[in-house]
């Protein structure tokens, strides 16, 4: 007799349910040795029956004990999905399969505490991006430019861009002298790697994406740069020459900057920008969240921390109001470099974006350098689910409403906007980066789809997304040197470095035909629209 | 000749009107033309003489693509310059610009010969093409081309001679050849910024001078420059460009990170400080060090649920193992290391424990556990073999005083027992009746204690000076004195009451004490059970049990005392006890002429000195069962048990008091349950009730819950054959996994029945 309660968990409570073929496995144990969350396991199975094979009912009994692979029915080992095992089999014996029955998210809140997960929100994964097409395209009318073959300049500002009218000129005998320092302004490729901290990737997908920056800048003249993320850098990075292609973050929770503030003398060369985290699309209104899981040694001397889970407050402490502590942090970060390394901000996107923007475009001090708007489709190393799939606002509009607010108060480019969340979510990010630009961005911020260039398998229909775990099946959101030592450093970057190889001739392509040649920030023009909604938020034309 | 001017004064021939005065005039046969053009396009072609002659064109300051799509048998020669798109799909003719040529000049040209006296302009020779069925198009400029020059090109000869050209940095403009996939271009002079991705550039060869020298004559005269021939003849100074081959073209960007980390990055990557890393990669599956997850051979590491369960601690699966193994007298014999009592407690009197939780009960029934305790009656051990002069004194001969007796003779000790009674067993002789436990068996337990060694001083009951005595002539005590006075609570007419303990003893004794035809019995645990069954036994005809709450004693015991027609009520309280019966608290009346008590024992311990600690009535013990300096306990006067807990308790008893006489220090470690998804229990049939065998058959059907049972299962089924069987010297087999072969799959903790292997995660240090 078997003994299993109605309230008990069982396989088909869980979001993924494995689908094995006894027949077809050999017991080679591979599926099991690879699954990181020791979801399956093998087991004895009883094969007993009571069979009669003669001319009149003459009971005889079969018994035989079969090994298989099992999957584990408990929420701690809850199948994630990764495929690893599929992956591994060499028999096609064994795979996950999503199961639309699962009552994971009912019975995962055991013991009263919120599901944690990473990845980005399930819920939001609807896409303007592709409803917009690039729909003007230069024929008759002006000549569309030869994508192989022009000179494009591909160039976004990253610092303060000052109006014609501001510029401190003055004129001498017929010569232009500037008459004061003007606000530093970095040009540099309009993609940035955004914001993933040493502690929620691991070291080698931090130094994949660092080195595949590097290669970038140096073998390819692209001048991509890369954001720390808010766990710090690393010491070596800091005094390295490299550092100038790095943009150091600087989030609540001040993780890492008392070894980055002792490199500072160190420094051979300027860090590219500073970017200063107020909030992130992912869990807008939430600080960072470390797991202890993944608060190894190197991360608690690069951070400074016990193990622990490490919980960043959800805005920048310290005596002031909010707008008080946000100018504290950008006369700061300025007065740090020397008033030689641009200040940016980061924002969640939110209803308040405009104003937020309205009122640093305000800033009499020319002291910021950028505003990033992350959307609710940003990705996560740890976050509470409800906020994952819950909270946010989608960036399209709002990077659009900013830009439209500047244009009419003529101040557009001045306070540069990066957009980013969920950018390359299809796959395509030249094709996203373009059409956001037109719409008035002057570059964006890439992050999952960089892990997910590392190996990564997670996806926004609820695959793996297990980064808060530490047991991360790539190597990439782990810190268990076991794990990390299935990230092939190498091939990582070269997969970074490949795509942005490839992302430099799509958006090549997409500005060829309507004829730009440096980027086509606001040209909302070239963008048309089948969904009409879309068209008269995004002032866009709608075509059918 | 046929001569055009095509400005009349102010008037200017349209081009159309001019190619048709032309075409006009070829048609009428003419071959010869000297066209004074003014810019009109298209001069040249394509045109063909009616008769197949050749056409000849002197033409000067023509427009736009001059000779284009020229076939065959036209030459044309332009003084001076010409504009943009000479020689346009030329197919065949021979164009001369004496001066030079706008841009795109030869572009797409796919036969005949184009030659340009000076420079061409950008994109010139691009999309050249070669028709396999005729001859290549020839394209030679005698000084340079501009930028984007020869793209896609595809086919044909282009010779760039690069006269005059010493202040270009390049005689081919910038990003030449890009597309560049056929043909051959030869350059004299500098070039730079040529398309690597498509073509590369090599130094002539014979062929190649062959072919320049031979062509070289032709091309000076024809744009009347003979005298510099010797100067653009010094082959050395040429190059060649040829596409590269469709095989040799990278599809791939050729990106390079190994190098690029060891020979650029920081070294040793950007972590070294806080962390070890080669950057080796491990796949999905690997052995050794970088397994997630180590399988540990933890023979015996959990306790079996009947191990567990058995207070004492009697590991029964490892007497099934000897019995499979064919070792019976082994298994019989290892009980004996527990228990002096395996026939009267485990095969009689015990309620059996450690069948409840037997892991069999959940396939079909427990293991015959308790039976198989009989099966011990008649084995022994050995004797000690060193004395260790040391005495010990018993007092007490119950199962705990006889148990303590038991493990400590056979350590060595010299022991004593000293019972009030005139024989020893305590409850077991005394009280528990002797439907229940054969006399026979007892006695022969109780012998095997005597002829161990151990002396047995019955009718010796210890009072205070007793108990000094002993003390002072003996290096430990222990005190096993049970709980001999009946509870008996003061209702009125509680002196009417008898008292359970009392009963039983007398009926035991022979006394046949007296009861009346209605009995009742307060109190149904197991020994008002027993109480119940002796008022059978004396005659009484109906039995009454009453408890305050539900019957705590066993199933198997009340069902027995109802099968000889006992009836158990409770929730009943007792108000009063009359000469009749019970009056109940609900004023219910019970009938009863005799009217027994069974509701506990307490333990009568006046003969203990003061310094000894008594809280509720029974001994109070420090951890290591000790009550006094030198005096341990053990047993009902510690608090009311079974046999079971008892022999338990007696057996940490005579570990203590070993500790104590030789010094060391006292532990025993209890072991964990094994958790019941370790095993597999699938390997075993259901057998339905018919089948289960003889209780020393049972091993057939006992899963040996956390111990191994050799079955190699796992040996067979590692599927890196990584499991390895040893036998010690000693007969003990032990098996382990070879790290270099394991990947850490779990097969063998799945695979294994009885739950040995263990998965214990990796924590062994990989960047050591
Ligand atoms: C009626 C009844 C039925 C029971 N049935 C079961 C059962 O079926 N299964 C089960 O597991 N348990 C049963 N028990 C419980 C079991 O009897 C006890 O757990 C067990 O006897 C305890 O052993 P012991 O050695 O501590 O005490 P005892 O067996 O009582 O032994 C103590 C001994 O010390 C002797 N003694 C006492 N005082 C002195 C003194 N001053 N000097 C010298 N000697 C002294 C006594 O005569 C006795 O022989 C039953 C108990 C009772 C009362
Ligand atoms: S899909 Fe991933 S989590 Fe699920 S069993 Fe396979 S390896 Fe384990
Ligand atoms: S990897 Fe495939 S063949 Fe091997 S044990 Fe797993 S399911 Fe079976
Ligand atoms: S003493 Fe009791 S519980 Fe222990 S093995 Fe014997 S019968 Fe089972
Ligand atoms: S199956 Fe064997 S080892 Fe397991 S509990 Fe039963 S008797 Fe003990
Ligand atoms: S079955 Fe073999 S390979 Fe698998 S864990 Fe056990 S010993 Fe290692």
């Amino acid at each position: 007799m078997e003994t299993v309660n109605t309230q008990d968990i069982t396989v088909n409570d869980l979001p993924w349910k494995i689908e094995y073929k006894t027949d077809r496995c050999t017991m080679c144990g591979s599926c099991v040795a690879a699954c990181t969350f020791q979801a399956i396991m093998p087991a004895v199975e009883r094969r007993s029956v009571t069979v009669s094979t003669g001319h009149r009912p003459e009971p005889s009994q079969r018994h035989s004990a079969v090994l298989m692979i099992k999957q584990q029915n408990s929420i701690e080992n809850a199948c994630t999905g990764c495929g690893m095992c599929e992956k591994i089999c060499p028999n096609q014996a064994i795979k996950p399969v999503r199961n639309p029955d699962s009552r994971f998210s009912l019975l995962a809140r055991k013991g009263g505490s919120p599901i944690k997960r990473g990845g980005r929100t399930s819920l939001n994964s609807g896409r303007t991006l592709d409803n917009i097409i690039v729909g003007r395209i230069s024929q008759m009318t002006d000549p569309a430019l030869d994508s192989e073959r022009h000179t494009f300049d591909i160039l976004a500002p990253f610092g303060r861009v000052l109006m014609p009218h501001e510029l401190p000129l003055s004129s001498v005998n017929g010569t232009l002298n500037l008459t004061a320092k003007l606000p530093p302004v970095n040009w540099i490729y309009p993609i940035i790697f955004s914001d993933m901290s040493i502690g929620a990737l691991s070291t080698r997908a931090w130094e994949a994406i660092a080195m595949a920056t590097a290669y970038l800048n140096e073998k390819h003249n692209m001048p991509v740069r890369m954001s720390s993320g808010e766990g710090g850098m690393p010491v070596k990075l800091l005094e390295s020459e490299q550092l100038k292609y790095m943009i150091l973050q600087i989030a609540s929770g001040h993780f890492g900057w008392n070894r980055i503030v002792k490199a500072i003398p160190k420094m051979k060369v300027d860090p590219a920008g500073i970017l200063i985290k107020i909030g992130q699309g992912a869990k807008p209104g939430d600080g960072g969240l470390l797991p202890a899981a993944k608060v190894a040694d190197h991360v608690q001397a690069i951070r400074g921390v016990p193990k622990a889970d490490l919980m960043s407050p959800p805005n920048h402490q310290g005596l002031y109001s909010i707008e008080e502590s946000v100018q504290k942090m950008f006369l700061s970060m300025n007065a740090a470099f020397k008033f030689r390394v641009p200040v940016a901000i980061k924002c969640a996107a939110s209803a308040t974006s405009v104003s937020v923007y309205n009122n640093l475009l305000r800033d009499p001090y020319r002291i910021c350098g950028g505003f990033f708007i992350d959307g609710i489709q940003g990705g996560t190393g740890a976050a509470n689910e409800i906020s994952l799939d819950h909270t946010g606002h989608p960036v399209v509009s709002k990077t659009r409403e900013c830009y439209l607010s500047a244009v009419k108060q003529g101040r557009q480019g001045q306070i540069p906007l990066w957009a980013g969340g969920g950018i390359g979510l299809t796959g395509n990010a030249a094709a996203d980066a373009f059409k956001v630009i037109c719409l008035g961005a002057n570059g964006v911020f890439l992050g999952k789809i960089l892990i997910q260039l590392l190996g990564c398998v997670g996806n926004e229909h609820g695959r793996c997304n297990a980064c808060n775990t530490g047991k991360c099946p790539a190597g990439i959101c782990t810190q268990d040197p076991r794990l990390v030592e299935r990230l092939d450093i190498d091939k990582g970057a070269q997969n970074i470095v490949e795509y942005m190889l490839a992302l430099d001739s799509e958006l090549r392509k997409l500005m060829a035909p309507i004829g730009n040649s440096s980027l086509p920030v606001g040209r909302s023009d070239a963008l048309v629209t089948t969904d009409q909604a879309i068209a008269e938020k995004l002032a866009i034309q709608y075509v059918c | 000749m046929f001569k055009l001017k095509s400005l009349d004064g102010s008037q200017r021939m349209s081009t159309q009107d001019l190619l048709q005065v032309i075409n006009e005039a070829v048609a009428a046969g003419e071959t010869e033309f000297h066209i004074e053009a003014s810019g009109q396009h298209d001069i040249g072609g394509p045109l063909w003489h009616p008769e197949g002659k050749d056409l000849k064109f002197l033409v000067k300051n023509p427009g736009q693509r001059v000779g284009s799509m020229c076939l065959e048998g036209t030459e044309i020669i332009v003084e001076g310059s010409a504009s943009a798109d000479v020689g346009w799909l030329n197919a065949g003719g021979k164009i001369v610009v004496r001066g030079d040529a706008g841009d795109t000049a030869a572009h797409c040209a796919a036969s005949g010969n184009i030659y340009i006296g000076g420079r061409a302009g950008t994109r010139s020779g691009s999309l050249m093409k070669h028709d396999p069925l005729y001859a290549p198009p020839e394209f030679w400029v005698l000084k340079n081309c501009g930028s984007f020059s020869f793209e896609f090109m595809s086919g044909g000869i282009a010779v760039v001679c690069g006269y005059d050209s010493e202040k270009f940095e390049s005689v081919l403009g910038d990003r030449s050849c890009v597309g560049m996939v056929g043909g051959t271009l030869y350059f004299r002079g500098n070039a730079s910024g040529i398309s690597k991705k498509d073509v590369k550039i090599k130094p002539l060869d014979q062929e190649d001078i062959a072919y320049l020298d031979g062509k070289m004559d032709d091309f000076v005269t024809s744009i009347a420059r003979s005298e510099i021939r010797d100067e653009l003849s010094n082959w050395s100074e040429w190059y060649k460009v040829v596409p590269l081959r469709y095989e040799e073209r990278s599809k791939t960007s050729q990106t390079k990170i190994l190098p690029f980390r060891t020979e650029e990055w920081v070294p040793n990557g950007i972590f070294s400080d806080v962390l070890k890393d080669d950057f080796s990669v491990i796949g999905l599956v690997t052995t050794g060090v970088y397994r997630q997850r180590v399988p540990v051979w933890e023979n015996a590491y959990y306790a079996s649920p009947c191990e567990f369960n058995c207070t004492a601690s009697i590991p029964s699966q490892r007497r099934y193992n000897l019995l499979r193994e064919g070792k019976v007298e082994e298994a019989y014999k290892l009980v004996l290391e527990y228990t002096p009592f395996p026939g009267s407690v485990c095969g009689a009197v015990c309620p059996n424990v450690c069948m409840e939780d037997c892991t069999r009960k959940n396939l079909d029934i427990s293991v015959q556990i308790g039976e198989l305790g009989t099966y011990s009656k008649d084995v022994t051990l050995d004797k000690a073999a060193v004395p260790k002069g040391k005495s010990v004194a018993i007092i007490g001969g119950g199962a705990a005083g006889l148990t303590v007796a038991w493990q400590l003779i056979r350590q060595g000790y010299d022991v004593t027992v000293f019972e009030s009674d005139s024989k020893m067993g305590g409850k077991l002789e005394q009280v528990i009746p002797r439907s229940r436990l054969p006399q026979q068996t007892l006695s022969a337990e109780l012998k095997r204690i005597e002829d161990m060694g151990v002396i047995f001083k019955n009718n010796t009951k210890v009072d205070k000076e007793k108990f000094s005595e002993i003390r002072a002539n003996h290096d430990a005590v222990v005190v096993a004195t049970g709980g001999h006075k009946g509870r008996v609570i003061p209702w009125p007419g509680h002196e009417r009451i008898i008292k359970g303990i009392d009963f039983l003893k007398g009926i035991n004794k022979g006394k046949s004490p007296k009861v009346g035809k209605h009995v009742i019995v307060i109190g149904c645990g197991n020994s008002g059970m027993d109480a119940a069954v002796g008022a059978y036994e004396m005659g009484a005809e109906y039995v009454t049990c009453i408890d305050v709450q539900r019957p705590a004693a066993d199933a198997k015991e009340i069902a027995h005392v109802e099968d000889l027609g006992a009836t158990l009520m409770w929730p009943v309280i007792t108000k009063e006890v009359t000469a009749e019966g019970i009056i109940t608290q609900d004023n219910e009346f019970i009938k009863g002429d005799t009217i027994i008590i069974a509701i506990g024992e307490v333990p009568e311990l006046e003969f203990l000195p003061e310094e000894i600690i008594i809280e509720k009535g029974h001994l109070k013990v420090t951890g290591d069962c000790r009550i006094a300096e030198g005096v341990y306990t053990a047993g009902d006067a510690i608090k009311p048990g079974r046999m079971v807990d008892a022999i338990c308790a007696a057996r940490h008893a005579a570990a203590a008091v070993d500790a104590y006489l030789t010094g060391t220090a006292y532990q025993m470690q209890p072991k964990t349950k094994i958790d019941k998804n370790r095993l597999s229990t699938a390997y075993f049939k259901k057998c339905h009730s018919c089948d289960v065998p003889k209780a020393d058959d049972d091993h057939l059907r006992c899963i040996s819950c956390g111990t191994c049972r050799d079955c190699h299962m796992c040996e067979r089924s590692c599927p890196e054959n990584a499991i390895t069987r040893t036998l010690g010297s000693d007969g003990n087999f032990e098996y382990a996994s070879n790290a270099n072969k394991c990947i850490g799959c779990g097969i063998c903790a799945g695979i294994c029945p009885c739950g040995i292997w263990s998965m214990h995660a990796n924590k062994q240090p990989i960047h050591a």
